[in-house]
């Protein structure tokens, strides 16, 4: 579905954790034929000082009732500004945005690793994945237990493993030491989080095949054409695809704010061949990342 | 006193003196003393013609930056604002933009500055892309064919770190359908040899501007930084060495802090500001770049609504380019078109050339003569 700019109202407001925030708009036009993984732009109510949309993964979308929800943390003036709408408030999003996660139609079990706010780019994936049968894990991680996601907003049928920094609840740990228990089972992987996060779940699944043997799907690599960077071909026979968060401005591919380093060398927009990325593509080292 | 009133006289000297008169005639609005009566449903049929037909004739909106160039209207998006006019896809209707400046092109392709690229501050953002383009090249290749098909003139934004580098790039765009004019782009702030040597030196940025001069035909619009203690001699340099516009003004030069206060926030250091933050040392530029060559100028700073627009007419801009403003408000651009022509309509007068000028003071050459000594 292409962009465009719609009119939505906000329904719910709630801080479902300290300093975050889930909101859930009206907007069926955004609702109807968006994809997890996409994201909407949303504009501020105050332009003369906040010039620039900001960006948010769309969180949940439901076609049937055209609500759409965002999942936040205040860390500043444009956040906050949004915790001070009210029910019925009108707002401006620009969206659906950005190529969505892909998942391979024969992959049975999805393995979703999140990291703090990550959660909210990869919560719409749980949906969608369970929607067509799939089993899917998540894996979340967080400083501590009052910072975990409350799994009263996650499916019943996904199964959710928790990891924090200080042991209060689940692992001791990071989330990514919980990804070798699962590596094998999982037949693809998808992540949003911090930039280490990311960077070690890239180097993991780098060394996977080599480590379980894991039969790839699809086509060989290198024993046929390789796919276009950033096509949709590429994601879906990636293992592990990651949704990657930058410092946006137009977040439709004009103004090249927001790009990160492929392996070509050639940056791609985060906003229009992202958000997401089969880790593969992207250099994870060096002054870009 | 005294010397206030000996630089005045200086506007009246005849032409061929070193300082020529530095205002150009504006021919005086036709601003009716009291606003025209807005027409009522109960005036009687005939007087009711009588004033559509007064105040409702077309508004005539196009701006002429000779060598064939006329803009349907005088609202321009930006470069680097608006990619190449393909990425608003069906959000934006680019042929109701007065022109669009495309982002800024090099002879080479360029990967840009490291991230993050973009901030936003007080009323205003830094970038610091850095050039990322794909070299002309490409650009030709991928959008000039999709431009030949758009009403709407398509300028290409020019960068270069040397005249060479600006002539070989223009010579490319020569003669290739669906290019309109050129936009020297000699003010980037963000590389290192962005040209911006050529921005804030007179005799630099004329040089740059004739050799472009001699290798085209194009309308040439050269972009000024105001990066520079006083625009005035460099905006003549470049009106002397045969360009068709002036855009002004390019980025100012910022820095943001990281969060945690411990490097800058932009992977490249220095960005460049914009937004409403810049918009009144955008109005002193043009004000005194308008005053101080003949040549028509685009102004570009910080707007957001119609009273911008408005404002940069009355310091003496023919037509204005929207940038920082598109991300927030898409479709801008497209709706400043209207209001404009509507207020043309409101104030009575048959373009918005009428408005140009009006808040040019005949004082002005006397205070730009004083020099920079306002400045710190």
């Amino acid at each position: 579905m292409t962009m465009r700019l719609a009119a939505a109202e906000l329904v719910d407001s709630r801080e479902i954790l300290p300093g975050q925030w889930l909101q859930a708009y009206h907007a069926p036009d955004i609702a109807n034929g968006s994809r997890a993984g996409q994201f909407v732009h949303v504009r501020t109510g105050d332009y003369s000082g906040m010039v620039l949309r900001r960006p948010f993964s769309i969180n949940t979308a439901d076609a049937a009732t055209g609500i759409v929800t965002i999942h936040f943390r205040v860390i500043g003036r444009g956040t906050e500004w949004f915790t001070r709408l009210r029910h019925g408030d009108p707002i401006d999003l620009l969206g659906p945005l950005g190529r969505p996660f892909e998942v391979d139609p024969r992959s049975r079990h999805l393995l979703l690793i999140a990291g703090g706010l990550g959660m909210a780019g990869v919560r719409m994936l749980a949906d969608e994945a369970i929607r067509d049968g799939r089993q899917v894990t998540l894996l979340f991680g967080a400083t501590s237990a009052r910072e975990v996601y409350p799994s009263s907003l996650l499916p019943d049928e996904v199964e959710y493993v928790v990891a924090t920094d200080d042991g209060s609840l689940g692992h001791r740990g990071f989330v990514t030491e919980l990804v070798p228990q699962f590596e094998g089972w999982a037949d693809q992987a998808f992540a949003c989080g911090p930039m280490p996060m990311l960077r070690s779940l890239a180097r993991l699944a780098e060394g996977r095949r080599g480590r379980l043997g894991v039969a790839s799907l699809g086509r060989k690599r290198g024993g046929g054409r390789t796919d276009l960077l950033g096509s949709t071909a590429a994601r879906r026979k990636a293992f592990l695809q990651v949704s990657m968060e930058q410092n946006m401005g137009c977040a439709v591919g004009a103004c090249l704010g927001c790009v990160v380093l492929s392996v070509t060398g050639t940056p791609q927009r985060v906003c229009r061949e992202g958000p997401v990325f089969a880790s593969d593509e992207l250099v994870w080292d060096g002054a870009w990342s | 006193m005294k010397a206030k009133r000996r630089v005045v006289t200086s506007v009246g000297r005849p032409a061929g003196a070193k300082r020529t008169p530095t205002i150009r005639r504006i021919r005086p609005a036709i601003v009716p003393a009291t606003p025209r009566p807005l027409v009522e449903p109960v005036v009687a049929p005939e007087a009711a013609n009588d004033a559509v037909e007064a105040t409702s004739g077309e508004i005539d909106l196009t701006v002429d930056l000779g060598r064939g160039l006329v803009l349907p209207n005088p609202i321009v998006v930006a470069s680097g604002t608006f990619g190449y006019g393909i990425e608003y896809g069906d959000v934006v209707d680019v042929d109701r933009l007065g022109a669009i400046c495309c982002k800024g092109t090099t002879l080479k392709p360029r990967i840009g500055n490291p991230t993050p690229r973009v901030t936003e501050t007080p009323g205003g953002m830094l970038n610091s892309i850095g050039l990322q383009n794909p070299g002309v090249d490409a650009v030709v290749e991928k959008y000039a064919a999709t431009w030949a098909t758009w009403k709407v003139p398509v300028i290409v934004n020019v960068a270069g770190e040397s005249v060479a580098d600006y002539v070989a790039v223009t010579r490319k765009l020569e003669g290739v359908p669906g290019i309109a004019g050129i936009e020297l782009n000699i003010s980037c702030p963000n590389v290192g040899r962005g040209g911006l040597q050529f921005a804030i030196d007179a005799a630099a940025a004329g040089e740059v501007t004739a050799a472009v001069r001699r290798a085209t035909d194009l309308p040439l619009l050269v972009k000024l930084s105001p990066n520079v203690a006083d625009i005035r001699p460099i905006a003549r340099a470049i009106a002397d060495a045969g360009a068709d516009a002036l855009t002004a003004i390019n980025t100012l030069s910022g820095i943001a802090v990281a969060p945690d206060r411990r490097k800058p926030l932009l992977g490249n250091i220095y960005g460049g500001l914009s937004g409403p933050a810049v918009k009144p040392v955008a109005l002193r530029i043009v004000y005194e770049a308008a005053g101080a060559v003949r040549i028509p100028v685009i102004a570009i700073g910080g707007v957001t609504e119609l009273a911008d627009v408005l404002d940069f007419l009355a310091v003496g801009a023919v037509a204005v380019q929207v940038g920082t403003a598109i991300f927030a408000d898409p479709t801008l651009p497209v709706r400043l078109v209207g209001q404009l022509e509507a207020e043309c309509r409101r104030v009575g007068v048959p373009s918005h050339r009428d408005l140009v000028g009006s808040a040019v003071l005949k004082r002005t050459a006397a205070a730009s003569a004083k020099g920079v000594e306002y400045r710190p």
